[in-house]
């Protein structure tokens, strides 16, 4: 009898072992791993906002924030940046170098010579040293891929008038609606005390009509058709937001910023829902993607440059994105798209290369919020930008002409819960279409655009 | 033959053991997952006042790392060492501040509401602080107030009442801000460029006394 509980008590033993080993090694051995690690020095990063266009002789500072982190987990964290501004005028090959002066609240600037904004526009890039004896340019292509200001004479000048809060126009359709949820049919929020509330990062319209919505808390882009959800494709999605975009030949485009378990990335998804390619960013944050001409374009931070990511099966690898960084975003061939918007103006240009075709001054009495949409349009450009006052807001369609503002319509911000900031407006053909959040849901809504299509 | 006999009898106890194990010592590990804050600790320090960019220095630090509900607690190794905790769960023990715990240490706030005076939260300081997004949103506690959206500044901030963001830097091109804050268990703690400021649902909220 006692030889007989022998090797089971062996066995009770040797699983015991096993078990605790195991267990041990998953807990202490990821607690170690998540323990606060000595500290490692990288550059931060540089921040600023370009200005991108300038009227004729406009004088103009550059500035440059500088965030250079913490070395070791105590009081201090201070660093003591320096460097320089590179210029050189449009069509010039060299670059001349500016020193970089303190400015208030420990940033960088320097005054750009105004023979720079009488002449045909500049480049420019920025290379600073963070005191720690570490460097960084920003854009990070530097003179490969520098930032670019347009001169324009002769802008369209557009006054908005009337209060925030005015008569909103009411949708001609509604060509999705999906109750919150996990379901069949319905769309996820995330949503939480100490949170944000996060609802569908965003939508596109597909070459068959559909509605494809970026339902990213579940995991899925929903299919919309007629009205009615049509079908549901799992994706990969790591982060807590996106964006998504569909190109001609029905690729869809999804934009997935990580969270903070993996790096950002596009990745180009057949219509059927099956990878083709994905693409890692060559910047760590961006907040827009587009399909161009040459296929989807990424707006990253902290240059607020456009990077090409890869059409179809190819994915541009982050260093190739780099020298391909620009300004302006491509819409066509021949025609890109500027805007640089102030809560006292908001600036918007059609270029072609350095020369500027058209552009428009907007000011309102009301403080100007984000530009949602600017989109060719007719002879000119769709605009969505957002008023607003301490206690409204709203959306202000604009049809900008050659000549000016040809209409122009309220849209309520319909915005209960957060989708990708600038992802919420849609324009294909001469429909309008609107990403809204309440309480109940979402909804796709759709507006009629006047004029003809360019 | 003799062999298999053994290991036969062997299996049963193995099994037994392996399970009693897994039951004795597992649930803790599933209760806190990666056990994240064992490795944290209560260091800080009462300071004179620092400038906001030393305070956009601080929260940078926690850029890229996770979000924890009820936490306060990172390392700077630009990732989350405890992804996909169950959200609104403070038992969970991973990594990262929530939104508000987030905003109290990067703006060296103290835990005593009356007091407006700095005080450096290490990184790895498991505290949160006494307010909630929706405390900051009315200027709660002798450091705070509010202040209109549009006279804001870098690293005041924009708190609705689920909700606190800090502005990393301010008016982008297409005129957002880039916000830094602890946004949800999936996006972690990060910048994102962010309307806030034109959302009448938030307010502008400042810390007073920054060093100039």
């Amino acid at each position: 009898m006692k030889r007989a509980w022998r090797w089971p008590l062996a066995g009770f033993v040797l699983g015991g072992l096993v078990g605790a080993t195991l267990l041990t090694v998953n807990i202490v051995g990821t607690g170690r791993a998540g323990a606060p690690p000595a500290a490692s020095p990288t550059f931060g990063e540089i921040l600023h906002t370009p200005p991108l266009l300038a009227a004729r002789g406009e004088p103009l500072t550059l500035t440059f924030g500088v965030v250079c982190g913490m070395t070791k987990d105590e009081p201090g964290g201070v660093c003591s940046p320096s460097g320089s501004l590179y210029v050189r005028s449009a069509g010039e090959s060299d670059f001349s170098p500016l020193a970089l002066g303190p400015a208030p609240d420990g940033e960088l600037s320097a005054a750009v010579p105004v023979t720079l904004t009488q002449g045909d526009g500049f480049d420019y890039y920025v290379e600073v040293d963070n005191g720690r004896g570490e460097r960084a340019t920003l854009p990070e292509g530097a003179a490969n891929a520098p930032q670019h200001v347009w001169v324009v004479d002769g802008s369209a000048n557009v006054d908005l008038e009337g209060p925030v809060a005015g008569a909103a126009r009411a949708p001609e359709r509604i060509l999705a609606r999906a109750a919150w949820g996990k379901g069949a049919g319905e769309l996820g929020l995330d949503s939480g005390r100490e949170q944000a509330r996060i609802g569908p990062s965003a939508f596109d319209v597909a070459p068959d009509g559909s509605v494809v919505v970026l339902d990213q808390v579940n995991h899925r882009l929903a299919y919309f058709k007629g009205g009615r959800p049509s079908r549901r494709v799992q994706i990969d999605f790591a982060g807590g937001e996106g964006d998504l975009a569909i190109g001609r030949g029905g690729t869809v485009y999804v934009l997935d910023d990580g969270g903070s378990s993996s790096e950002p990335i596009v990745r180009a998804l057949d219509p059927g829902g099956s990878l083709l390619a994905g693409a890692a960013l060559a910047e760590p944050t961006a907040d827009m993607l587009r399909v161009g001409p040459d296929g989807p374009v990424v707006h990253g931070y902290p240059s607020e440059q456009w990077f090409p990511t890869g059409s179809g099966r190819t994915a541009l690898s982050p260093g190739r994105q780099v020298v391909l960084g620009r300004p302006d975003r491509a819409t066509s061939v021949d025609t890109s798209v500027v805007v640089h918007a102030s809560p006292e103006e908001a600036r918007f240009a059609l270029v072609d290369g350095e020369r500027v075709e058209q552009s428009w001054f907007v000011r309102s009495s009301s403080r100007l919020g984000e530009v949602q949409m600017a989109e060719p349009f007719g002879t000119g450009l769709l605009v969505v930008l957002r008023l607003w006052n301490e206690s409204r807001a709203q959306f202000r369609v604009l049809q900008l002409t050659p000549t000016g503002l040809a209409s122009g319509f309220a849209v309520d911000r319909a915005e209960w819960a957060e989708s990708a900031s600038l992802s919420r407006f849609r324009l294909h053909g001469n429909k309008l279409y609107q990403l809204r959040s309440a309480p109940s849901g979402t909804t796709i809504a759709a507006f009629e655009i006047g004029g003809k299509i360019r | 033959m003799r062999t298999r006999v053994k290991l036969l009898a062997l299996l049963p106890g193995l099994v037994g053991g392996l399970t009693l194990a897994v039951l004795a010592l597992g649930a803790p590990a599933g209760a806190f997952h990666t056990n994240f804050t064992g490795g944290c600790n209560d260091y800080w320090a009462n300071t004179s006042p620092v400038m906001r960019a030393t305070a956009r220095n601080y929260a940078w630090v926690a850029a890229a790392e996770g979000y924890q509900w009820g936490g306060g607690c990172w390392n700077d190794n630009n990732r989350d060492d405890s992804p996909g905790d169950p959200p609104q769960n403070p038992y969970t023990r991973g990594e990262g501040p929530d939104c508000s715990g987030f905003t109290f240490k990067s703006w060296y706030e103290r835990a005593e509401t009356g007091d407006p005076w700095f005080r450096y939260h290490g990184w790895a300081q498991n505290t949160h602080g006494p307010y909630t997004a929706g405390d900051f949103k009315v200027g709660a506690g002798a450091a705070n107030i509010t202040v209109a959206r549009a006279n804001t500044m870098f690293m005041d901030a924009f708190a609705s009442t689920n909700h606190i963001g800090m502005i990393y830097w301010a008016n982008t091109a297409y005129n957002q801000d880039r916000i830094i804050e602890a946004k949800c268990e999936a996006c972690g703690t990060g910048t994102w460029p962010r309307t806030y400021r034109g959302n009448p649902d938030y307010s502008g909220v400042r810390r007073l006394n920054w060093d100039s």
